[in-house]
C-alpha cells in the first residue's frame, strides 16, 4: 500500500497520461449529467413546483395540457368528490414575448400559466395583466415591473415579481391568474381558445395519498378526465423518459470508456513492472499486496482526476452564460460521477489481477530491473 | 512483413479480441450514424419533403410550425412581396388520434392549401387526397396503424380520416404525420375544441416567379418586416429548434468513440511491443533494422482496422435497413466511407507510440537483459 503511493508520490510523471485522460472522461460524465439535470429542470419545473397531489387531464389528451379540456360539470364532480378537498384550474400557452430593449427579432420563449393554487415559491395569484416571471428570463432581458408583450397580438403582460425553477418545455414561465390567461389564449392562439371557467387541467389535493386522490378523481367523472400523480405527470411530458435514457446511455458508455481506460493503463504499467514485481514476490510480497498497490493507485488517480474535473466543470458553469447551454451544476451529481468512476477504476484495475497472479517470483533470478 | 503474419496467425486470441472490440466500436459508431439522420428525419423530414420552395413563420414562432402564427396583416405583407408567384396557407397542429389498430396515439396532422406549396412532392403509393376527410401518411407509419386504405378518429368527437396515399420520410415531431387539405385540418381543429375560433395558418408556403432564387424571395420577404421570418426548405428544416442539439450530442458521441479506438489500438500495441521487447531487442541485433520492425507493427495496426471495421460493417449492414421505434434506418455510404478513413488513421497514429518505443530499443540491451526496461 504504501509502496504504491510511494511511487505515486516519487513518480507522478507515469500516471500523467492516465490522470489527464480520466480527467477529460470525467468532465465529459460531469457535464453530459449536467447537461441532463439542466435540461430536465427546464422541462418539468413547473410541474415539479405543484404543491397539489396529482393533475387531472380530460381523457383523449394523453396528458398534454395543450389537447386537455376539463369541462365546468367535470370541475364540479371532482370539486365534490370524497376524498379531494382542494381544485384549482391550470392552463398553459407557449408564445413568444417581446421585451422592452430588444431587438424586434429577440423574442423570448415564454409559457404563460394561469393557475389557482400557487406551486412552490410562486405567491397567490396576482392581479389580471400581471405575472410572476421565472429567473430564467432575465437572461432575456426581462426586469421585474417591465411590460412584456406576450405572442402575435401583443397581448400587454406585467412582470411583478421573480420565482424560481418553473420552466416548462424549456420556456420560462410567467404566472398569471386564470383570466389573463384565458385572455391571452384567445387573443394569440383562437385555434386553442376556451370558453370562461374551462381549463386544461386540475390540480387537486386530498387528506390521502396522492394515489387516493387520483382514485377519486378518476371516479367522480365516469372516465371523461383521468388524473396523474406529479411524478407520472413528470414522466408523461413529452420526450422528458426518451431524454433520460438517451443521457443514460452515454453517461453509462462514458464509465465503460473510463473502465477500459483504466484497464488497460494498469495492464501496461503491470507488463512493464513485471520484473520488479517478481524481485517483490521473491523477497516474500504478497500477490494480494501487490494487486492492493494497483487498486490504490488506480483509486488515486481517479480521485485526483475527479477533483480536477469537478473545478473544472465548476468553473465552465459559472463561464456558460445564463439561458444559453442548460447546464446544471450539482453536489450530488458530482459525487455520483465520482463514484461511478471509482467503481470504473477498481473494476478497470482488477483486470490486472490474473497478470499479478501469474508472476512467478523466480523470474527475478536472472532479470535486471 | 512476413514477421507481422505470422506473430498475427501464432497469437489469434490476443488479436482476435482486439479485432472483435474493434468491429463493435465500429458498428456502434455507423448504427448511431443511421440513428442520428433517421432520427433527425422523422423531426424535421416532413418540412425537407414537402413542396414549396419557401415556408415564411412569423417571428413568434421561433421557427417551430406550430407555435408561428401567421395574423392577416403578415399574410397581406407576403402576397404583396415582389417576386411571389404563389402563397399556400399551412397549418400544424398535434391531435390524439385513435389509429387503425385501436391504438391513440399523438399524431401530427399537417394541412395544406395547395398541393404545389406544403403536400409531399413525392408519393410512392396512393395518390393525394381528393375529399373531405382524405390524408396522405407517412410509409414510416404504414405498418403502426397509419397505412394505405387505413381510417383513423381524431379525438375527441370521432373526425374520421382515410389515408389515400403513403409519401416517404415525411414524419414531424418523431411520430405519426398525416398531411390533409387545410379545410380538413380547419375541420379537426373545430372537431376537437368547438368553441375554437377560426384559426390562423402556421406558415406560408410561397413559390417564387420565374427568374426569382428562393434565396432572394427569402431576403425580399423579410425585408418586408421583422415579424416575418421566411427560410428555404432547406433551412426551415435544419433551422428547427432541437435539431442542431440532436447533431451535437450525438458529435459528442461520436467524439467518444473516436476518442476510445485510438486509446484502445495505442495501449494494445503498447503493451504488445512491451511484451515482446525483448524479442525485438533480439531481433535488432542479430541485424533486423528498425525500419522493419515499424512497418511490421504498422503492418499490424492497418490490417486489424481494416479486419475490425470490414466485421462492424457486416454486422451494421443487414441492421441498417431496419425500423427502430417508428425511426426508418437507412445505410449510410457517405458514413462508412468517411469513418473507414478517419479510424485508419486514427488506428495508425496512435500506434505510432508503439513504433517510438521500437525505435528506442538499442540492440546493445541484448547482451544486458534490459530489453523489459
Amino acid at each position: 500500500m504504501r509502496l504504491s503511493l510511494r511511487e505515486l508520490i516519487r513518480r507522478p510523471g507515469r500516471f500523467v497520461t492516465a490522470t489527464v485522460i480520466l480527467t477529460l472522461i470525467a468532465v465529459l460524465l460531469m457535464f453530459l449529467g449536467g447537461l441532463l439535470d439542466g435540461l430536465l429542470r427546464l422541462s418539468t419545473g413547473a410541474i415539479r413546483a405543484q404543491t397539489a397531489d396529482a393533475i387531472v387531464f380530460s381523457q383523449s389528451s394523453q396528458a398534454s395540457f395543450l389537447r386537455s379540456r376539463i369541462e365546468v360539470a367535470d370541475r364540479q364532480a371532482i370539486a365534490s368528490a370524497d376524498g379531494v378537498d382542494e381544485v384549482g384550474g391550470l392552463g398553459v400557452v407557449l408564445l413568444g414575448a417581446r421585451v422592452p430593449g430588444n431587438g424586434p427579432r429577440d423574442l423570448a420563449n415564454v409559457a404563460l400559466w394561469g393557475y389557482e393554487l400557487p406551486p412552490v415559491g410562486v405567491p397567490a395569484p396576482p392581479a389580471p395583466g400581471e405575472a410572476y416571471a421565472d429567473e430564467l428570463l432575465r437572461a432575456d432581458g426581462v426586469e421585474v415591473g417591465q411590460e412584456v408583450l406576450i405572442g402575435p397580438a401583443r397581448t400587454p403582460i406585467k412582470v411583478i415579481g421573480w420565482v424560481t425553477d418553473t420552466a416548462y418545455n424549456g420556456q420560462g414561465g410567467l404566472w398569471a391568474d386564470l383570466g389573463t390567461w384565458h385572455q391571452v389564449l384567445a387573443a394569440n392562439r383562437p385555434d386553442a381558445m376556451l370558453p370562461d371557467g374551462v381549463v386544461q387541467a386540475l390540480a387537486i389535493s386530498g387528506p390521502g395519498s396522492p394515489a387516493d386522490v387520483v382514485a377519486a378523481a378518476d371516479a367522480a367523472t365516469g372516465g371523461r378526465t383521468y388524473a396523474l400523480t406529479i411524478p407520472e405527470a413528470i414522466d408523461s411530458i413529452p420526450g422528458v423518459t426518451e431524454q433520460q435514457n438517451t443521457f443514460n446511455q452515454i453517461l453509462g458508455v462514458t464509465v465503460v470508456i473510463a473502465m477500459v481506460v483504466i484497464a488497460l493503463f494498469f495492464a501496461l504499467l503491470t507488463v512493464e513492472r513485471t520484473a520488479l514485481y517478481g524481485v517483490l514476490k521473491a523477497i516474500g510480497a504478497r500477490s494480494r499486496t501487490i494487486f492492493g498497490g494497483l487498486v490504490v493507485q488506480a483509486t488515486v488517480v481517479t480521485l485526483i482526476a475527479s477533483t480536477i474535473a469537478a473545478a473544472l466543470v465548476i468553473v465552465l458553469d459559472l463561464l456558460i452564460p445564463p439561458g444559453s447551454i442548460p447546464l446544471y451544476v450539482s453536489v450530488g451529481r458530482i459525487l455520483l460521477s465520482v463514484v461511478l468512476l471509482l467503481i470504473a477504476a477498481v473494476i478497470g484495475s482488477a483486470f490486472s489481477l490474473r497478470r499479478v497472479l501469474h508472476i512467478d517470483p523466480a523470474s527475478a533470478l536472472g532479470s535486471s530491473t | 512483413m512476413f514477421l507481422a503474419f505470422k506473430e498475427m496467425q501464432r497469437a489469434k486470441t490476443r488479436f482476435g479480441l482486439l479485432i472483435a472490440a474493434l468491429g463493435m466500436l465500429v458498428f456502434l459508431i455507423l448504427f448511431q450514424q443511421s440513428l442520428q439522420n433517421g432520427l433527425l428525419t422523422s423531426f424535421v423530414g416532413a418540412i425537407r419533403n414537402q413542396s414549396a420552395p419557401v415556408l415564411v413563420y412569423s417571428v413568434d414562432g421561433q421557427r417551430v410550425i406550430q407555435g408561428s402564427i401567421m395574423t392577416p396583416d403578415l399574410e397581406s405583407l407576403v402576397r404583396s412581396t415582389d417576386g411571389v408567384a404563389a402563397v399556400g396557407r399551412i397549418g400544424q397542429g398535434t391531435f390524439s388520434v385513435t389509429d387503425a389498430d385501436g391504438e391513440l396515439t399523438d399524431t401530427t396532422l399537417l394541412g395544406y392549401e395547395r398541393q404545389d406549396l406544403g403536400a409531399p412532392s413525392v408519393l410512392v403509393e396512393g395518390r393525394y387526397p381528393s375529399a373531405t376527410g382524405e390524408a396522405i401518411g407517412s410509409t414510416n407509419d404504414a405498418d403502426a396503424g397509419f397505412g394505405l386504405g387505413d381510417t383513423v378518429v381524431v379525438e375527441p368527437n370521432g373526425f374520421e380520416i382515410t389515408i389515400v396515399g403513403l409519401a416517404d420520410d415525411v414524419q414531424l415531431n418523431a411520430g405519426p404525420t398525416l398531411f390533409v387539405t387545410y379545410d380538413d385540418y380547419v375541420a379537426a381543429i373545430k372537431s376537437v375544441n368547438p368553441d375554437a375560433g377560426d384559426p390562423l395558418p402556421n406558415v406560408l408556403g410561397v413559390a417564387p416567379v420565374d427568374g426569382t432564387t428562393p434565396d432572394q424571395l427569402v431576403a425580399d420577404i423579410n425585408a418586408r418586416s421583422t415579424d416575418l421570418d421566411a427560410l428555404v426548405r432547406r433551412d426551415a428544416a435544419d433551422e428547427t429548434p432541437g435539431v442542431a442539439q440532436v447533431r451535437q450530442s450525438f458529435q459528442v458521441i461520436f467524439l467518444l468513440y473516436g476518442l476510445v479506438i485510438p486509446c484502445v489500438t495505442g495501449l494494445f500495441f503498447l503493451i504488445i511491443t512491451f511484451q515482446k521487447s525483448g524479442a525485438l531487442t533480439l531481433l535488432r541485433a542479430i541485424g533486423a533494422p528498425a525500419r522493419r520492425l515499424v512497418a511490421s507493427l504498422l503492418l499490424q495496426a492497418v490490417v486489424i482496422v481494416l479486419v475490425g471495421y470490414a466485421i462492424g460493417l457486416a454486422v451494421y449492414t443487414p441492421l441498417s435497413q431496419r425500423r427502430v421505434g417508428g425511426i426508418q434506418l437507412r445505410f449510410e455510404t457517405p458514413a462508412v466511407i468517411a469513418w473507414a478513413v478517419i479510424l485508419l488513421v486514427l488506428g495508425l497514429a496512435s500506434s505510432l507510440f508503439a513504433a517510438r518505443r521500437v525505435l528506442r530499443i538499442e540492440p546493445v540491451e541484448a547482451t544486458t537483459g534490459g530489453a523489459n526496461r
